[in-house]
């Protein structure tokens, strides 16, 4: 069967009913999507289907065959990030990492959707994917600076100014 | 690593509804996959190993066809696609789960949701319940249109869901156990619809499957107000405990849903969709 | 001190965010096995017969491995500690709660792992199980455990305690007592990288590990006591973790996948599924906490007892720490001069507790702040002036004894009170940690204050 991923077409062998999951990091060694709880419940596995976030842990091989597949290993390179892997970086939204593939996938489909969401839909579009680190403050102000265009693709340089607390929701002690 | 489960297994992928039909025929030792968002973890965990599957992405029993009033929903329409459908139903589809599980997970698998652990599923079927939807399905004996709630009480089993028809409502109200962020499953939710035959109720996350609370229709046409019909709902349904809540909170909960969703359904009245 | 407050990337922000760091389950070997367990179904039962041979003569499986396979079979987490051990890493005889693993597989794929685990031909003799810590020491207490319904060496004492003054003077003379109990539950630690190692047999006869692990060399001290081995057989790749929170301190996969690495001569993994981390990887403590605080009118605690009841779950593992650190922190960040404290380490068939986060002081500093506030509604007095009187100050001794030289429950409470516009009188607002004297220096604290040894500017706002 074929599939394309990453803009790469790929020959592979695995059954059909083999989740993509399993397709891209056993088969293809595309490490970026987790087997986080391979039932669809923690985002971890997320990657884009022709454009569109989708849990790969859900979706059998043979109905993604002719679908082009994004993963973070093609997002961009260290030294090239996509606004939304720059955004993650500069505002340390992602903290042990393990969730932070699936996190950026929904962010990006988000940016090239509807780069004009709100908080509510950038909440909404998050919604699917667990974080047990950050508390999501962070990993929230990451896809709306990447959405409104603040982002800054140098490295995170040293800075030494105290940064500014936000409250996320309101009523919340964030 | 291969999987040798996944191996053996044959997948047949039909390109049309009367091949699926064919396909299916009586049901038997076959696995119907539709969305995959209840199908797949089982694969995954090894628990079902199936010989022979039948998935209907290409059966072309998707989408949603209008006529005047008139709706009909294919199996494989995905519950994302349900946000725009009439009232309930557009609002129960907007609380499930979440973006990425609605884009995949269809109304047919909605439908013939069995309970996951002990825990319900299927929150669209009280929404459906309560537009009086009837829902068309092959299997032994051949096609066959019913209401959801005859369907429901039935069992899925034997059975492939083609499509569903409903009514336009009058109004209609929802009102459901608020669960923010995570693929779970609805604690509860009340629908009610205005329909032609007059108001219609029915709650998810009470039972195995999605009930129509009689009682609760009878006390609003004998001119109950909505509170006072909402407290019958305790006579159609006996809330279990599961791992997403107790009996006890079910039992409270149950007619003050109840009673918001007729309350949601009153502000509407009268006004379509 | 320039770092502190400052921006500063992230050394591991770049590999993160491109889906470059490595974790466990992320590591490329050739011809890895992967495992699978078979676990109790029930909370409590005697194993009667385990008979693997099926398992192991299915094609494909490589190596099963029972506590028969294990050469140190039953080891303490705190064994190092003076700890005596009393967990079977593989269960042997019996099995104390649901998920407790019993006999493991590797073959080449998942599934046949799985098909192997089914083969295996055991048979249990169901038990009474026991899950509320209340009843722990009734007569009637089903046998669980072989040192009893709770752990039993905290010196010559079945429980950790904590005696300081006279609690029985403290309550004779007291105005109010106010009582409280508090319930905090068992919390999973659902990191979202489930446990996972990776063996890898080297041509040197020693094993290189791949571990989530928290706790680098405490695991690598767990593995090689399993194994009866020198360290420097092993060789732990590890420092990636994909969240832990105290719940990757224990040692879950590693030594399973050593014994079948070496057994089967090839590299194993064991990847945990996210059934398998609810099911049977260890969570935080469910704890029963009675407190009795003996006050005046003007709300000085004059004295306190307190009865802990901690849900250790089947095994000790970590336990006993955990509540001796428990016992150090029950008075809070108050002086309080009598104290009379007893904390038990209760055995039940739950999945063994573990440390998460602040291990054994969360739970205590929970129902040390809402006795405060019920202290306050009591005796119908301002909750953080409460606070302010009794907060720790230099030179006042804890319940252990330690003269403090720093303590912060003044600058602290103040700062916060300040944050929400809270309003305090003028007298409580210029408090400071500085020694007591005057009106903060009643009777009942004179005897407890400890030898000067700062002029009392270290503290203060």
């Amino acid at each position: 069967m074929k599939l394309t991923v990453n803009g790469v077409e790929h020959d592979v062998q695995a059954p059909q009913l083999a989740s993509l999951l399993h397709v891209l990091r056993e088969e293809l060694d595309l490490t970026s999507p987790k087997a986080g709880c391979q039932q669809g419940g923690c985002g971890t596995c997320t990657v884009l289907v022709d454009g569109e976030p989708r849990r790969s842990c859900l979706l059998p091989l043979a109905a993604v065959e002719g679908a082009a597949i994004t993963t973070v290993e093609g997002l961009g390179a260290a030294d090239e990030l996509s606004p939304m892997q720059a955004a993650f970086d500069e505002h340390y939204a992602a903290q042990c990492g393990f969730c932070t593939s699936g996190f950026l996938l929904a962010g990006t489909a988000l940016l090239n959707g509807s780069p004009g969401a709100t908080r509510e839909e950038v909440l909404e579009a998050l919604s699917g994917h667990v974080c047990r680190c950050t508390g999501y403050v962070k990993i929230v102000r990451a896809v709306e600076a990447a959405l409104h265009g603040e982002v800054h693709p140098e490295r995170v340089e040293a800075s030494f100014e105290p940064e500014e607390t936000e409250v996320l929701i309101p009523g919340s002690p964030a | 690593m291969t999987s040798r489960s996944l191996d053996a297994a044959q997948l047949v992928t039909p390109t049309s509804r009367e091949d699926a039909i064919e396909a299916f025929g009586d049901g038997a030792e076959l696995t119907v996959l539709a969305g995959g968002t209840i199908l797949m973890p089982e694969l995954n965990y090894g628990r079902l190993r199936p010989a022979r599957v039948l998935a209907l992405w290409n059966a072309g029993v998707a989408g949603i066809r209008r006529e005047g009033s008139s709706l009909t929903i294919g199996a494989m329409t995905p519950v994302a696609e349900l946000e725009a459908a009439p009232e309930p139903l557009a609002t129960a589809a907007r609380s499930v789960a979440d973006r990425e599980i609605r884009a995949q997970a269809t109304l047919g698998g909605n439908l013939c949701a069995t309970p996951g652990g002990e825990i319900p599923r299927g929150d669209l079927q009280a929404p459906l319940i309560a537009l009086g939807a009837r829902v068309t399905t092959a299997g032994a004996g051949g096609q066959r249109t019913e209401p959801v709630e005859d369907f429901l009480s039935n069992g899925p089993g034997g059975r492939l869901v083609l499509e569903v028809e409903l009514e336009e409502p009058a109004g209609a109200g929802h009102a459901t156990v608020g669960r923010p962020h995570s693929h779970g499953f609805t604690i509860l939710a009340a629908c009610a619809a205005e329909t032609s035959e007059g108001v219609r109720v029915a709650v998810t996350g009470a039972g195995s499957h999605a009930v129509r609370v009689h009682s609760v229709e009878q006390a609003l046409a004998g001119g109950a107000s909505p509170e006072d019909a909402a407290e019958n709902v305790l006579k159609d349904v006996q809330p279990r405990d599961d791992a997403l809540a107790s009996a006890w909170y079910r039992q409270r909960m149950l007619p003050v849903l109840v009673g918001r969703a007729l309350h949601d359904l009153s502000q509407k009245e009268g006004t379509r969709g | 001190m320039k770092a502190v407050g400052a921006r500063l990337p992230r050394y591991d922000g770049v590999a993160h965010v491109t889906g470059r760091t490595t974790y466990v389950d992320d590591v490329r070997i050739r011809g890895i096995l992967w495992t699978k367990a078979l676990r109790s179904p029930h909370h409590h039962a005697a194993i009667t017969r385990l008979d693997a041979s099926k398992a192991e003569a299915l094609p494909g499986v490589h190596a099963v491995v029972t506590h028969e396979d294990v050469p140190k079979n039953v080891y303490g987490h705190l064994e190092a500690l003076g700890i005596p051990a009393d967990e079977p890493l593989l269960a042997e005889n019996d099995v104390r709660y649901k998920g407790q693993p019993i006999a493991v597989v590797a073959a080449g794929d998942e599934d046949t792992a799985r098909e192997a685990v089914e083969l295996i031909e055991i048979e249990y003799e169901e038990r009474p199980a026991f899950f509320d810590i209340r009843k722990a020491l009734d007569p009637d207490w089903p046998q669980i455990h072989q040192w009893g319904p709770v752990y039993p060496h905290f010196g010559p004492h079945n429980h950790r305690r904590v005696r300081k003054g006279n609690v029985d003077r403290a309550f004779d003379e007291a105005d109010v007592i106010v009582e409280g109990v508090y319930r905090p539950q068992a919390i999973e630690h659902c990191p979202l990288e489930p446990q996972t190692a990776l063996a890898v047999p080297e041509a040197d006869g020693r094993l290189t590990i791949y571990s989530c692990t928290q706790a680098m060399y405490f695991s690598m001290g767990v593995v090689a006591a399993h194994l009866e081995w020198p360290l420097n057989k092993l060789k732990f790749v590890g420092g990636t973790v994909g969240g832990g929170f105290g719940g990757k301190v224990d040692t879950a996969t590693e030594t399973i996948c050593a014994l079948l690495a070496l057994k089967s001569k090839q590299p194993v993994k064991w990847r945990w599924t996210r059934e398998e981390e609810f099911l049977a990887s260890s969570t935080r403590a469910p704890w029963h906490m009675e407190i009795a605080d003996a006050l005046t009118n003007d709300g000085w605690i004059l004295g306190r007892r307190m009865l802990t009841l901690h849900d250790s779950g089947a095994y000790a593992r970590f336990s006993p720490y955990g509540v001796t650190k428990h016992a150090f922190h029950h008075t809070g960040a108050y002086t309080i001069p009598n104290v009379h404290f007893d904390g038990y380490v209760v055995f039940t068939n739950r999945v063994p507790t573990t440390a998460m986060r602040g291990f054994g002081v969360t739970s205590v500093s929970f129902a040390v702040e809402t006795q405060m506030n019920r202290i306050a509604e009591v005796l119908d007095l301002d909750p953080l002036q409460i606070r302010l009187k009794n907060a720790n100050r230099i030179g006042d001794t804890t319940a252990n004894r330690i003269t403090l030289k720093d303590p912060s429950t003044v600058p602290v409470v103040l700062a916060a009170a300040d944050r929400i516009g809270y309003d305090l009188p003028a007298e409580y607002r210029s408090m400071t940690s500085d020694r007591r004297s005057g009106e903060l220096l009643p009777e009942h604290l004179v005897a407890q204050l400890g030898v000067e040894e700062t002029s009392g500017n270290g503290g203060g706002r």
